[in-house]
């Protein structure tokens, strides 16, 4: 008998601690879905500076030119490499669509060629540009598509986060898990750590600085570093302005072969 | 010292509990302590240039060693169950915690870039399993559009596929071989599965080798007691002769442990080693007891025990002194495993000869002289001069001719075998012809471009060297010449990306499938790859800063003969990539390990020129004689090529363990001739009759020596069983030592011997 009241008790005390979890904060997913559908603006332009660090310690250094616009139902993109000289003038377009299932247009220029080239590519665990970043892990990826779990909140470089898990739904994704710590305050992910299929920690991001432009926040400076290869990736942008109504013709074939006047 | 032993067996039976109570407690420190070190680059003298710089690419160039689990279909793997069990052996693969998911590579996880008319399609060959044959051909038709992938993953005639695992360093494993080896047996059928690559060739011998000769050593050591029970006739002389042998390798072994110095594979033949030249001075000390129990017939074990120390302390002190010097000698090698074998076989023999000279005389003085049986109890000094032993003196005497004419023939012989003696770092050699391991080995070698790799590393202090499309040029010159060499099965570099991307990039027309004009597009070119492919596989041919490229050569043998001539081919372009300030050099395990051997080689032969040396001042100062310096290191020197002929003449190749027996050859060679000669120049001394002399020193050393040999040849034969090949040589070549000092020592250097040292004794008188 005793036994029972106890479980009755410690039943009643589970269920006031959950709700007030859950009254306090929102869930996992309710979170990753701010992450995801915060304001970004109808445009950006600006430049990125990726840094490559290889293993041995060598680094690169890219200059890449960047226009994003929102048209409707499709994303736009144009990148340009500015530096180094022997690539300068290279340019990649994409067109992502809305639409369930519709995979994305590519194409690329490649000015010693003279032509541009359609890419069709499938799969989005590829990495960007040889760099540590999947295009998922540039926030491609929807939040349907994993499990998330709100574990604990956490205070890190000073600012109150959610620490939320997500586990993929499929499988065989290429993580097995990744751990975001999303900030309270601005709605964007300020750090993850990346797990592989096996479970072993493989990369973590850090988002170096986050500015407010135009009432948007946006991320100015991330590293992600593989810990396994023990390579990483810095990306910082430059220049940075949004929504000075890009118009949609600069994403053309034609701007890929004589660039944005 | 003589005096310190002496005054030490007046307690024997201390002199034995200490023993006794040391070996036991040496046996606890390496029966728990002892590491067994299986990396081979472990072996490698680390700051040797070539292994440093080797190393150093290593890492750039992520250059590792794989496993190649080959999947092998009788009519064509392009069928749903076999390319699904590509598949499902992955991901059974992601579950070792060894192998690294990023780090297999098959037809599933391949990128592939493919030219279309309006541009590229850069996509797996399949990322789910196809159902039906029609997806599975058009994944053919796909396959075979790629030349980076058919021939390279898919075997030319399409009936195999492998998957590559690039394994960490150190994560080799017998227990990983074992779980691959269960993982392909339950995929088996229709398709075979084979496993091959490095790693498990590597892996099993370090294994099967010491587990072979744990399995046969007692077999050895066993058939040695039967052999000195007979020969000793006494349990107890069996047993302490036995002992000294076994308390002192044991006992070194401890003091290596001791020291934290692992096992290597050689240390193997460190007992191999102890056990051949110990029993020796067990044998001598008994010789001598019992010729003096023979010629003082009433005697007490006092004055036994004063004789055998009197007597054969000096020579057994001299022989102990050169077999140590002989060993001692490998300090010098570069090779840390040599360097130890050398210090730790060197300690164990003056362990050796410590414990003959205080176990043996404290166990005469305990039990007495054993029941010996002895036969006839005639007059000794008949036993010894008309003995088989005297008539082999009488017999070398009256045929001089004969024995220098055979000398000579046995030495030409042994010259013309050492021409043929040929240099082996290959591992897959030391296997049986028919084992599963070299079986494998050769269906995977005939379907793809081989097992074994070398790295050609190509440096430059140029950035962006090679995107210079001249440098790409004379580099694809040397890479299609490399095709042509023998046991060459593939090459692949730069500029095969280069290629393919040309031709992708041209709509797949195959006439662009060559390399770009200018070092801009091949500069677009890689920045297009690394978008779109996997640039992972780009680092492996080439520095993110374009000023260093690995070439692969794949090879269809690891034996250094093939190795070598990859080397010579690449050697020749030197001066043309020196032209375009580019450094050719070599990296990989391959030639690591040639380059190995040739270091354990040529340490080895230095060495035993200089124990050589060594043995002739050590003698000519026991002796004071120069002429008699010369006289003992007929043996030792006649033993030798012998050795290194039988070698040539028999196959056998020169490898660091087969190089390190030469060293036996120093250490028996050397006490036969030290024991024979102390005894015939003391009886000379004595008697002045040099008839007499000869005839008793062939009686009685000639016997003890005759003896040895017998018994440790009797032994070692035992190893011409096993299954290992590498110890069935040991077994070989350590027999034929024995044998041929044996023999050497009776002949001509008894001949030698007689003529020149009576000559001068008479010259003097």
């Amino acid at each position: 008998m005793k036994h029972r009241r106890l479980g009755v008790l410690v039943w009643v005390l589970t269920i006031a601690l959950m709700e007030g979890i859950a009254n306090a904060e929102p869930s996992g997913r309710e979170i990753m879905q701010a992450v995801y559908d915060r304001p970004q603006g109808n445009d950006m332009s600006g430049t990125l500076t990726m840094t490559l660090f290889d293993s041995n310690g060598k680094e690169r250094v890219r200059v890449i030119k960047q226009w994003i616009g929102r048209y409707g139902r499709v994303d736009k993109k144009l990148m340009i490499f500015q530096s180094p000289a022997d690539v300068r003038g290279t340019s990649f377009m994409n067109w992502s669509y809305k639409e369930e299932g519709k995979e994305d247009d590519q194409w690329i220029y490649l000015p010693a060629l003279k032509r541009v080239k359609r890419i069709s590519a499938e799969g989005k665990g590829d990495y960007f540009m040889g760099s540590d970043f999947t295009y998922d892990d540039l926030g491609d990826r929807h939040p349907s598509e994993d499990n998330h779990t709100l574990v604990r909140t956490e205070r890190i470089n000073g600012e109150e986060c959610w620490v939320v898990e997500s586990i993929p739904k499929d499988p065989r994704y290429m993580y097995s898990r990744t751990v975001t710590w999303v900030s309270k305050e601005k709605r964007v992910g300020v750090k993850r750590d990346f797990f592989d299929r096996r479970g072993t920690h493989l990369k973590t991001l850090n988002v170096r600085s986050v500015e407010k432009i135009e009432d948007i926040w946006v991320l100015m400076e991330v590293e992600m570093h593989n810990v396994q290869k023990k390579t990483s990736t810095r990306m910082s942008f430059q220049n940075v302005s949004i929504n000075r109504g890009l118009p949609e013709s600069i994403f053309s074939e034609r701007t890929m072969v004589r660039g944005v006047e | 010292m003589k005096e310190l032993i002496k005054s030490l067996i007046r307690k024997p039976w201390l002199v034995i509990l200490v023993v006794v109570l040391g070996t036991a407690f040496s046996t606890i420190v390496v029966r728990y302590h002892t590491r067994m070190e299986t990396d081979l680059d472990e072996y490698m003298p680390k700051h040797h240039p070539a292994f440093v710089f080797s190393d150093e690419a290593d890492k750039r160039f992520r250059i590792r060693d794989s496993i190649l689990i080959v999947l092998e279909h009788p009519d064509s793997i392009y069928n749903p169950s076999t390319l699904s069990k590509i598949v499902q052996l992955e991901e059974a693969l992601i579950q070792f915690p060894e192998i690294e998911p990023e780090n297999i590579l098959s037809l599933h996880t391949a990128e592939n870039i493919l030219g279309t008319e309006e541009g590229l399609d850069v996509k797996p060959f399949f990322t789910d399993p196809p159902t039906d044959s029609q997806e599975c051909w058009k994944i053919q038709q796909t396959v075979r559009s790629n030349t980076m992938v058919h021939g390279r993953i898919v075997s030319r005639d399409e009936r195999a596929t492998l998957i590559a695992v690039d394994l960490p360093d150190k994560a080799f494993s017998q227990s990983l071989y074992q779980r691959l080896l269960t993982l392909a047996t339950t995929y088996e059928g229709p398709e075979k599965i084979y496993l091959a690559g490095r790693p498990i060739v590597e892996g099993t011998m370090a294994l099967l080798g010491p587990r072979d000769m744990a399995r046969m050593g007692p077999l050895v050591i066993g058939i040695i007691a039967c052999t000195l029970l007979l020969v000793l006739r006494s349990w107890i002389r069996t047993i302490l002769t036995l002992g000294v042998v076994l308390a002192s390798t044991v006992g070194s072994f401890a003091i290596m442990t001791t020291l934290g110095i692992p096992m290597y594979t050689v240390t193997i033949m460190v007992p191999v080693m102890l056990i051949a030249i110990g029993v020796a001075y067990g044998i001598h000390l008994y010789n001598q007891a019992d010729y003096y129990v023979k010629s003082h017939p009433g005697c007490d074990r006092e004055a036994i025990v004063e004789s055998v120390i009197e007597t054969m302390f000096s020579p057994v002190l001299y022989a102990a002194l050169t077999t140590i010097a002989g060993f001692v000698s490998l300090v010098t090698s570069q090779v840390y495993p040599v360097k130890y074998f050398g210090i730790f076989s060197g300690l164990g023999v003056a362990t050796e000869f410590f414990l003959s000279m205080l176990l043996i005389p404290a166990g005469i003085l305990v039990f007495g002289m054993g029941k010996v049986r002895t036969g006839r109890d005639t007059e000794t000094e008949k036993i010894y001069s008309l003995t088989f032993g005297a008539r082999i003196a009488d017999g070398v005497l009256k045929h001089p001719k004969l024995v220098i004419v055979g000398t000579i023939l046995v030495i030409l012989l042994s010259v013309f075998g050492i021409t043929r003696v040929w240099i082996n770092t290959s591992f897959l050699d030391n296997f049986e012809k028919d084992s599963d391991i070299v079986k494998t080995d050769t269906l995977v070698n005939m379907r793809f471009g081989g097992t074994s790799t070398i790295n050609v590393i190509l440096d430059s202090s140029r950035e962006d060297t090679f995107k210079d499309p001249a440098v790409l040029e004379l580099m694809w010159e040397v890479q299609r010449g490399s095709l042509e060499l023998e046991k060459v099965g593939d090459a692949i570099s730069l500029v095969d990306y280069l290629k393919r991307m040309n031709r992708v990039m041209h709509e797949d027309r195959e006439e662009f499938d060559r390399i770009p004009e200018n070092s801009d597009m091949v500069a677009q070119y890689l920045l297009l790859y690394e978008m779109s492919g996997d640039p992972d596989n780009l680092w492996k041919v080439v520095d993110s800063d374009y000023k260093g490229a690995n070439l692969k050569i794949q090879l269809k043998s690891d034996d250094s003969q093939t190795i070598k001539r990859v080397v010579a081919y690449f050697d020749t372009y030197k001066d043309r990539f020196a032209q375009q300030g580019i450094e050719v050099r070599y990296a990989g395990s391959g030639y690591k390990s040639m380059v190995f051997a040739d270091l354990i080689l040529r340490g080895q032969l230095s060495s035993l020129a200089l124990s050589i040396l060594i043995v002739m001042g050590l003698v000519t100062l026991m002796f004071r004689d120069l002429r008699l310096g010369f006289v003992a290191s007929i043996p030792v020197s006649i033993s030798i090529l012998v050795n290194f002929g039988i070698m040539g003449i028999l196959a056998i190749p020169l490898t660091s363990s087969t190089a390190l027996i030469s060293s036996i050859a120093v250490g028996i060679g050397v006490d036969y001739a030290i024991h024979f000669i102390e005894r015939y120049k003391e009886t000379l001394r004595q008697t002045g009759d040099p008839v007499w002399a000869g005839r008793f020193a062939m009686g009685l050393t000639g016997r003890a020596v005759f003896l040895n040999a017998l018994i440790v040849i009797a032994g070692f034969m035992v190893l011409l069983f096993s299954v290992f090949p590498p110890n069935r040589q040991v077994g070989a070549l350590v027999s034929l030592n024995m044998f041929t000092s044996f023999v050497g020592t009776i002949t001509i250097m008894f001949l030698v011997l007689r003529k020149t040292y009576f000559a001068r004794k008479e010259s003097r008188k």
